[in-house]
């Protein structure tokens, strides 16, 4: 296997690129009350407000269903460029999220099941392959 | 206990002016904001003096903008305090310009939005995103299109008629950006910019600016303004976002409850509404918040869209200035200029877009964040 990083290490689990195929796990966070929330952080909880140990790291099936998807026609940023496609997933484990559609996923309507895994997006200055999470139509 | 504005002292619109809103130009932000304002003493026909307060409402052109331009008016001395609640900023600004009249503390007040086309900067929060930076607000609301399409089984074409009728309003403002009528095919046949949203579907980020300015009882007797022109403020409500059901779209959520309560203060019924002017920056905003408002139920607004209930002269008027689609959306001076176009429409000086007898007006904005002001004026 060839050295591989994620993009962004706060946010999925990284274990899931040592186990080839393995679906990566989101880090959300659940507070006290209940409120399941993507990404962890420890700020507060925006339903009760409550900060500290009432917040704790809860990690997320990468599977949910479709709400909506947009394929971008325009869009300013060079580093992006378009087209590409914004999918709204409500996960199974409860918050909603928004992200990029993988380049090789199925044509996706609303209410089909999705899921996400990490693609390589790139590579680092020291060689080793940089992975994103990407969801696609579940197969 | 707290009170609304309808149980302080009466407020009302006494003036109105606009800077047309205009494509980014070199004209610098001062003399758009000076044309609006001395239209709006010139309506009122009063003189700068007069105005005890002033709030500049602008999200882009950096800090500590108002004094530079109302310098130019005369120096009296007045209080003056900016605004910035994005979109929003200029129907916040005329909220707190009513609150300060409505509480006593001052009888003639000012509010006057002004911007030009520069970057936004959004602040840093310290908290990691997986794509939010490839989701700008057309984008946003290209996946709300796509959730309201399926969900009411709406085509782009129905969506699209809402761009169609607001370029016709527009086509009838000298004041506003877009002064074009277009066809459905136009509208549809323009550039591809998220999902099905083509750019004539899109507002026009520009320039321009808008002031309004309110009055007390006591302000309009001391200045001999003629009473029968003022146009009373019956409601104010700013909210922000909660925390609503997993999927729950947060803008039509936040527009329902905060309209709920400004009809309530208003002790109006939706149907009792002649003009709206709301925040249509995409074409399917305007469907989202007429059924929030609560003119028809949800997934009926393309219908009355169809049967041209939404037209000036229909059963309500939806954006008759054209609204952020045509009229055009410069973000400072947007929620300001939607009370001028009530206040022109209830005053019966409208001219070639006057809805007949038009009696009660609502003007709705969202702003990023999110909040969501509404306000209801009546003659």
């Amino acid at each position: 296997m060839y050295p591989a990083k994620p993009l962004k290490p706060g946010l999925y689990s990284v274990a899931a690129i040592d186990r080839d195929g393995a679906p990566p796990r989101l880090k959300g966070g659940r507070c006290r009350c209940g409120h399941v929330f993507f990404p962890m952080q420890a700020y507060g909880c925006e339903r009760c407000g409550s900060h500290g140990d009432a917040l704790t790291p809860c990690e997320l099936s990468a599977s949910g269903t479709l709400l909506a998807e947009a394929t971008v026609h325009l869009h300013a940023d060079k580093n992006r460029p378009a087209p590409f496609t914004i999918v709204k997933v409500a996960l199974d484990d409860g918050p909603v999220i928004r992200t990029l559609l993988a380049d090789d996923s199925a044509p996706v309507t609303p209410g089909q099941r999705m899921t996400g895994r990490l693609v390589a997006v790139g590579q680092s200055e020291s060689g080793e392959t940089v992975l994103d999470l990407r969801f696609s139509r579940a197969s | 206990m707290t009170r609304s504005l309808i149980d302080l002292r009466p407020v009302y619109v006494i003036g109105i002016g606009w800077h047309r809103y205009q494509n980014p130009s070199e004209t610098p932000y001062v003399p758009l904001g000076l044309t609006a304002i001395r239209a709006a003493l010139a309506d009122a026909r009063i003189e700068w003096p007069a105005v005890e307060s002033t709030y500049v409402a602008t999200a882009l052109l950096g800090m500590a903008a108002g004094r530079p331009m109302l310098r130019h008016l005369g120096a009296t001395g007045a209080p003056l305090m900016h605004v910035e609640n994005a979109s929003a900023s200029g129907s916040t600004a005329f909220r707190h310009a009513c609150i300060e009249v409505a509480s006593g503390i001052s009888d003639v007040a000012l509010a006057v939005g002004v911007d030009k086309r520069n970057p936004v900067r959004r602040p840093e929060t310290g908290i990691g995103h997986l794509a939010e930076d490839a989701i700008v607000p057309f984008t946003h609301f290209a996946l709300l299109t796509n959730e309201y399409a399926v969900r009411h089984n709406a085509s782009a074409e129905d969506i699209a008629l809402v761009a169609v009728k607001n370029h016709r309003n527009g086509a009838k403002n000298p004041n506003a950006q877009r002064q074009q009528e277009r066809s459905l095919d136009e509208v549809l046949g323009g550039k591809r910019v998220s999902g099905s949203l083509t750019s004539l579907q899109c507002t026009p980020i520009g320039e321009g600016a808008a002031a309004v300015i309110v009055a007390s009882e006591e302000g309009i007797r001391r200045y001999g303004i003629d009473a029968g022109r003022a146009i009373r403020t019956t409601a104010s409500v700013g909210r922000s976002e909660r925390v609503y059901p997993p999927g729950a779209g947060f803008d039509a959520a936040l527009t329902k409850e905060t309209a709920e309560l400004a009809l309530a203060q208003a002790k109006l019924t939706p149907k009792d509404l002649d003009i709206i002017e709301l925040h249509d920056a995409f074409t399917v905003e305007e469907l989202h918040y007429i059924e929030s408002i609560g003119l028809c139920p949800d997934g009926h607004g393309v219908r009355m869209l169809r049967d041209g209930a939404l037209d000036i002269g229909g059963q309500c008027a939806v954006n008759p200035s054209g609204g952020l689609i045509a009229m055009g959306h410069p973000i400072g001076p947007t929620g300001i200029g939607q009370i001028g176009e009530i206040v022109l429409q209830l005053r019966g000086e409208a001219g070639a877009r006057q809805h007949r007898d038009a009696r009660a007006g609502l003007a709705h904005m969202v702003g990023v964040g999110a909040v969501c002001y509404v306000h209801i004026l009546q003659r």
